[in-house]
């Protein structure tokens, strides 16, 4: 045999493949919070999904943290159920060291360095805080995956060129009416 | 095979005995893991007396078939006569070798013509034309060759062919996942084409009994 | 001057082909088609056939249409349910109807499915795939009641009852649990109603209500929004901006007037 022959090297040459580690899912839901002058409220829809499968229509996201304050997650499950059973026992841990349950405001600020201490392999959760601060009034948080979080984060812009919008404090009836509607809303054109 | 597409993961064989042929498949048809066809007739008419069984990508396969059912037709209308198995697995070889590239096609071509009785071609996927007294193909057929090696002999009876070709694709699909479903089976003689068909609760088990 | 060579030749036009390889190699991105995450499902009973689907079109995690129609017509006698690229099924069953009003005009003859099936499968087959139309044809012709489903890279089968699109495995697992030969024109209803159902709540591709579709010997059925067990929910308050919310800042009225001088002469070269 012609020893040529036993190198082809016409032939295609496989390059090289890293394995590729991906921890996460995308569980979508959707979280609203609406705050007012002495409420909060703090509403999630409870379907669990991935891609076109359901994976539970009752996983609900939304999760009492103390008496004055609620976290409501979206994105991957897994993460905003850990994030909260971190957070929880941080406000344990809390409670015993100060003999008094941590204000809404602290655990905003608290919530933002938990998501940031994992810069660099994040919670892939969106959150929203609501609750009650210590002078009784609704007070809201909104947080990107990383840790960055601002109090009013949805004050609509470009209403300039709207004369007759007012701003108007809401009664806690109006909202919840407001909240059923943008669910019923969101639940016609999300899948 | 390109993603998406329809695959005939398939168990075939084909034997020629005393009078003519016996042919035989499963009826599974995938697409990925779903089984898109739990019935599929993969045993496909190509004249009175030639069938052509096929493997490998559903769509590849029917249009090819279809071409050579066309040209059959043709010939039997221009020269008064039916085209012979010969003609019939020539016309499919050079489909499939002109274009190699494009397809994936495994392809069994038997039946009976007066000239030489019962005959099987095999058209593996490079497009090469092989006559031979028998023929496996498909994902399925690696399961059986120790099988068929063994038990075939020339000269069978019909019902010790047809014997032969049921327990070669029963053994074969059992072994293979992507072959199962039911049996179907045609024997083809000069008396013209006898089809059966074994229903997946029927189909024979071995020591295994599954 | 239009010479013959620049008249435009029917099909495909393939002109933008090269610019928008370059385009993607650059980074942009294409739009995306609306995809119809569907499910259709079809049966043969006693005396006829009957076809399903269920009524959204999705573009990635958007709904893009809550009552869209997926049962298209190719003849008086047979329909087509459509999965995969919206714009695939709609073109593909509009070009393949078309062919077959002009083949009954030559011969004087009521469409077989068969005809129909052959135009489909040989058009998406010569397209290797890339015309994503997943079809189901159903209809009933000199042949009694049939039904053929055909995959986008052209492959055929003939069943008595099948399903496809994203919401396939819960509309068979319907039908694989109930499906019997020769049931009652109420109970195939009932069967395509319930395995559409099925890909509705179980698959987020599918979704809003049930298209049902009958035909049997000289007659055809269409119960659009036969079913809808996604009524919209009534809301509890009035959303409409008040008037005058938009402010006016300057207003000013013309009379618009197209002055033509002389008529032009056709071109008739």
């Amino acid at each position: 045999m012609n020893p040529v022959a036993l190198y082809n090297h016409d032939a295609p040459i496989s390059a090289a493949q890293q394995h590729q580690f991906d921890p996460y899912e995308m569980n979508g839901g959707s979280s609203l919070v609406i705050k007012g002058a002495d409420y909060c409220l703090i509403a999630s829809d409870t379907r669990q999904s991935d891609g076109y499968k359901i994976n539970s229509r009752y996983v609900p996201k939304a999760f009492k943290l103390t008496e004055t304050a609620v976290l409501a997650t979206s994105g991957f499950s897994a993460d905003g159920l850990a994030l909260f059973k971190k957070l929880s026992q941080n406000l344990e841990w809390y409670k015993h060291a100060h003999d008094k349950v941590m204000s809404t405001p602290a655990i905003a600020q608290m919530l933002s360095n938990t998501l940031y201490y994992k810069r660099f392999f994040p919670y892939y959760t969106f959150c929203l805080l609501g609750g009650i601060d210590e002078q009784g009034r609704g007070v809201s948080y909104s947080y990107d995956p990383l840790g960055s979080y601002g109090a009013e984060p949805y004050k609509s812009v470009g209403h300039k060129n709207q004369q007759g919008v007012q701003r108007t404090d809401m009664s806690l009836d109006t909202a919840i009416s407001i909240a059923k509607d943008a669910f019923t809303s969101a639940s016609e054109r999300d899948i | 095979m390109k993603p998406g597409e329809v695959n005939l993961g398939t168990s075939l064989m084909a034997v020629t005995f005393k009078g003519g042929i016996v042919i035989g498949a499963d009826t599974r048809t995938t697409s990925g893991p779903y089984i898109v066809n739990r019935v599929t007739d993969k045993l496909t008419p190509i004249h009175d007396r030639i069938f052509a069984c096929r493997s490998g990508s559903a769509a590849d396969t029917q249009a090819i078939a279809d071409i050579v059912r066309l040209y059959s037709e043709m010939y039997s209308v221009n020269f008064g006569e039916d085209p012979t198995i010969r003609t019939a697995a020539a016309l499919f070889h050079d489909i499939c070798y002109q274009n190699k590239n494009a397809l994936s096609a495994g392809i069994i071509v038997a039946g009976w013509d007066k000239y030489e009785g019962g005959s099987v071609y095999c058209i593996p996927l490079g497009g090469s034309l092989h006559k031979q007294p028998f023929a496996t193909a498909g994902s399925g057929s690696t399961y059986v060759y120790g099988y068929c090696d063994k038990n075939f002999r020339e000269n069978m009876t019909q019902q010790e062919a047809v014997d032969f070709v049921k327990n070669g694709i029963a053994l074969s699909i059992s072994r293979d996942g992507s072959s199962g479903g039911c049996i179907r089976i045609a024997t083809i003689t000069e008396a013209g084409v006898d089809k059966i068909f074994i229903p997946g609760d029927q189909v024979p088990t071995f020591w295994n009994k599954s | 001057m239009v010479t013959r060579l620049e008249q435009p030749r029917g099909g495909f036009n393939f002109d933008n082909f090269q610019r928008n390889v370059s385009l993607e190699q650059k980074g942009i991105r294409i739009p995306k088609p609306i995809k119809t995450g569907t499910t259709i499902a079809a049966i043969i009973y006693k005396d006829g056939v009957c076809l399903g689907a269920d009524t959204r079109a999705t573009s990635g995690p958007i709904v893009a249409d809550k009552n869209c129609a997926k049962i298209h017509y190719l003849a008086p006698n047979i329909y087509c349910c459509g999965a995969g690229t919206a714009a695939d099924t709609e073109f593909t069953t509009a070009l393949i109807s078309s062919q077959l009003e002009l083949h009954r005009l030559t011969t004087g003859r009521q469409t077989r499915l068969s005809t129909a099936r052959s135009m489909l499968c040989q058009m998406l087959f010569k397209y290797q795939g890339h015309v994503s139309a997943a079809l189901i044809i159903g209809g009933y012709d000199v042949n009694g009641p049939n039904l053929y489903s055909v995959m986008p890279h052209g492959s055929v089968d003939n069943v008595p009852f099948m399903t496809m699109g994203s919401g396939s495995l819960a509309a068979m697992a319907v039908f694989e649990r109930s499906w019997r030969k020769d049931l009652e024109r109420q109970e195939a209803i009932d069967l395509v109603k319930d395995a559409i159902d099925a890909g509705i709540f179980n698959d987020l591709g599918s979704g809003s209500n049930v298209d049902i579709n009958v035909i049997e010997k000289d007659k055809v059925d269409i119960y659009r929004n036969y079913y809808k067990p996604n009524e919209r929910a009534p809301k509890e308050k009035v959303y409409k901006f008040k008037r005058g919310t938009t402010p006016i800042l300057k207003e000013s009225i013309k009379d618009i007037l197209v002055i033509t001088e002389g008529v032009e002469a056709m071109d008739i070269s």
